[in-house]
């Protein structure tokens, strides 16, 4: 199944609480490439390890189609202190 | 276990009896060689699987022991001969490291080390890889050819520290491939691991490059 960035941000936005979700599609000759950056307190007190699986169980049907996924996960107040 | 002096003719002859392999090294003082085969066969001796197979080791002096040697047909040394049953089943002239080590294995049931036995299951195999460094990625391709975009970029990174470590290419090895997704929960690579443990995969590694933590991470 082919994946639109529409579907993936609405997907990580609801099972994550997110409080800002961006995705874009990077897709080329090699496959499903995405690049995502996901806001939520449910990050909050976890190490990135755990931060990253948790967004991987929520993605889990879909990355095992997708070829590549990269995440950066923030919790509110480091966006926030970002910007 | 280590190996036995052999001094009288009537020790020689029992100890070859064993039904269990029994090497034999014919030996002189003044041969050099002599000491590299002893080296050789103490150990052999050590090896785990050499020594579940109760193989024994024994060194006697060839011209002190002359009537075995002439029943041997021992004409130099050093010689390795080895006995099962007090009959001779195979032998080395010479300080023949590979064909020593080789036969020692054979004879003694034990398997060659670099046969995996088809009992290993997929979970020690994959332990076993994930712990053979300090730091260990599982990536497409290896250090000096990565295949792929991401691979590519996390040993350059990790060039970048400095830091000792090791690649497997999971290209090579479909079953470890799919094999490590599941054992570690992971859907992609590249992964590294530092001591066996998963730290993640590029994006953990570029923040942890970018947060300062990635050299104490990798050196824990």
């Amino acid at each position: 199944m082919v994946y639109t960035e529409e579907y993936l941000k609405e997907k990580l936005t609801k099972e994550l609480e997110a409080v800002h979700v961006e995705v874009v599609d990077e897709s080329d000759g090699c496959g499903g490439k995405f690049v995502a950056l996901i806001v939520s307190d449910k990050f909050q007190g976890k190490p990135l390890l755990a931060r990253h699986r948790l967004v991987n169980s929520v993605l889990q049907e879909e990355l095992k189609t997708i070829h590549a996924f990269t995440q950066k996960t923030l919790t509110v107040d480091q966006w926030k202190a970002q910007n | 276990m280590s190996v036995t002096n052999i001094d009288t003719v009537d020790n020689f002859v029992n100890f070859v009896r064993s039904p269990s392999l029994t090497v034999v090294h014919f030996s002189a003082d003044w041969a050099d060689q002599c000491g590299q085969v002893t080296d050789i066969l103490k150990e052999l001796s050590k090896l785990p699987e050499v020594q579940s197979s109760g193989s024994k080791f024994g060194v006697c002096d060839a011209e002190n022991l002359s009537e075995i040697s002439l029943k041997y047909k021992v004409d130099s040394v050093p010689t390795v001969i080895l006995f099962k049953n007090g009959t001779q089943i195979d032998r080395i002239d010479g300080a023949d490291a590979a064909q020593i080590s080789s036969k020692v294995r054979t004879h003694s049931g034990a398997k060659n080390n670099l046969d995996v036995s088809p009992k290993q299951s997929l979970e020690e195999r994959l332990k076993a890889l994930i712990n053979k460094h300090n730091v260990m990625v599982f990536m497409k391709g290896n250090r000096d050819a990565p295949r792929c975009g991401f691979s590519r970029t996390l040993i350059q990174i990790l060039n970048g520290t400095g830091v000792q470590y090791e690649t497997f290419d999971i290209l090579t090895d479909e079953e470890v491939r799919q094999g490590l997704k599941t054992y570690s929960d992971w859907p992609t690579y590249p992964q590294l691991y530092v001591k066996g443990e998963l730290v993640g995969g590029l994006d953990i590694i570029k923040e942890l490059q970018a947060s300062g933590d990635l050299e104490s991470t990798l050196n824990p």
